[in-house]
């Protein structure tokens, strides 16, 4: 992280992380390996290795999965760096969707409407099904790991216990080495 | 002119400070990923949305460009306020947890390379794929798909996570099938 942010890395960051946040469509981790061109191969802005260890944290931490940008932007500029690299990546994208929304609930077709929206659902849930599955596969290195992913959504999908309890745990487990 | 408000279709149109702790309590607690505490606050603890409700906006949230949960907050943001609803939440999810996962990222250098934290991080993230699995199978029980649905939901799963075709092409491909489905069933 370098000590002082100078305003043309500000400058650089802000320009590089806008000009890909309209391209995240399906979200930013979709984008990861545009990313990882941009900040590693083109700018040197840090190692491959130090890129994973950011998006692990980024997956980990609270937040949206996408702070993994922001972080991004902390490893190049600090705090500085940090927002406007949030603000670059989801600023462009979110007016986006604020006009399309918009426009999308005042369309005058509400039949139209319906049909689009009754339309996304199996999609959406598709979508929610498929990015659970890859983690659980990128998680489940051992059998007390699988099993970890199982009783979750068993609980999730059929108890109202609250998943920081879940999460809580899971740790738990792994630091009594059973992982 | 008259204009029917979308606002109308929803059950609740929430106060700005509950919408505003809303988002910050999915910001705050989603680790291993938002879209579980999403789902959680807004359909079972607040009741502001239905599983099917939930489960259509996702799929708006889906295919707009941006991260899902952030444009989330947009959209219920400026549905109950306006730009300043939207701009409230998406600070209550983005822009307030960024402190957190900046102080997180100061000490992870320091704890990264113990295997107690390797061991407890591993055995979260398991879980934490369980949180998304069952959050889908909640939006699943509760969406009440129609055959057809149940379709379309499988082969987007297949495409995305058995095939690993890019999500791009598999939402060219599934969003105009499935609309031009929809549309052919309801005339």
């Amino acid at each position: 992280m370098s000590a002082a942010a100078s305003p043309d890395v500000l400058f650089e960051i802000a320009w590089r992380f806008a000009s890909l946040s309209l391209l995240a469509i399906g979200g930013i981790n979709a984008l990861l390996p545009e990313f990882h061109r941009v900040v590693v191969d083109v700018e040197h802005w840090m190692t491959s290795a130090e890129f994973a260890d950011l998006f692990a944290l980024a997956q980990l931490a609270p937040g949206p999965n996408a702070m993994v940008v922001s972080l991004f932007g902390w490893k190049v500029a600090g705090i500085a760096g940090a927002f406007v690299a949030t603000l670059a990546c989801c600023g462009p994208s979110s007016l986006v969707c604020y006009f399309a929304m918009r426009r999308f609930e005042r369309m005058k077709e509400a039949r139209a409407r319906e049909i689009v929206q009754r339309a996304l659902a199996p999609i959406a849930i598709g979508l929610v099904f498929a990015s659970g599955y890859t983690l659980a596969r990128a998680a489940d290195r051992t059998e007390v790991a699988l099993a970890l992913t199982v009783i979750a959504t068993a609980i999730i999908a059929w108890t109202r216990v609250n998943p920081v309890w879940v999460l809580a745990v899971a740790a738990a487990v792994g630091v009594a080495g059973l992982g | 002119m008259t204009e029917a408000s979308p606002a109308a279709a929803d059950s609740a149109r929430p106060a700005r400070t509950a919408l505003f702790l809303a988002f910050l309590k999915m910001g705050l607690l989603g680790f291993g990923g938002v879209l579980p505490w999403a789902r959680r606050v807004l359909v079972e603890e607040r009741r502001w949305l239905t599983e099917r409700e939930f489960a259509e906006l996702l799929g708006l949230c889906q295919i707009l460009p941006g991260p899902n949960v952030v444009n989330l907050s947009v959209i219920l943001g400026a549905r109950w306020h306006g730009p300043a609803g939207a701009l409230l939440a998406m600070t209550g999810i983005l822009f307030i947890p960024v402190f957190a996962v900046l102080l997180i990222a100061t000490f992870y250098a320091s704890v990264a390379h113990s295997s107690v934290a390797h061991n407890a991080i591993g055995a979260a993230s398991a879980a934490a794929a369980g949180l998304i699995i069952g959050t889908a199978i909640r939006l699943l029980k509760g969406s009440r798909l129609p055959p057809r649905g149940l379709v379309v939901g499988a082969a987007v799963f297949v495409a995305v996570a058995i095939v690993q075709a890019p999500l791009l092409w598999v939402l060219a491909v599934a969003v105009p099938g499935a609309i031009a489905l929809e549309w052919y069933w309801s005339r």
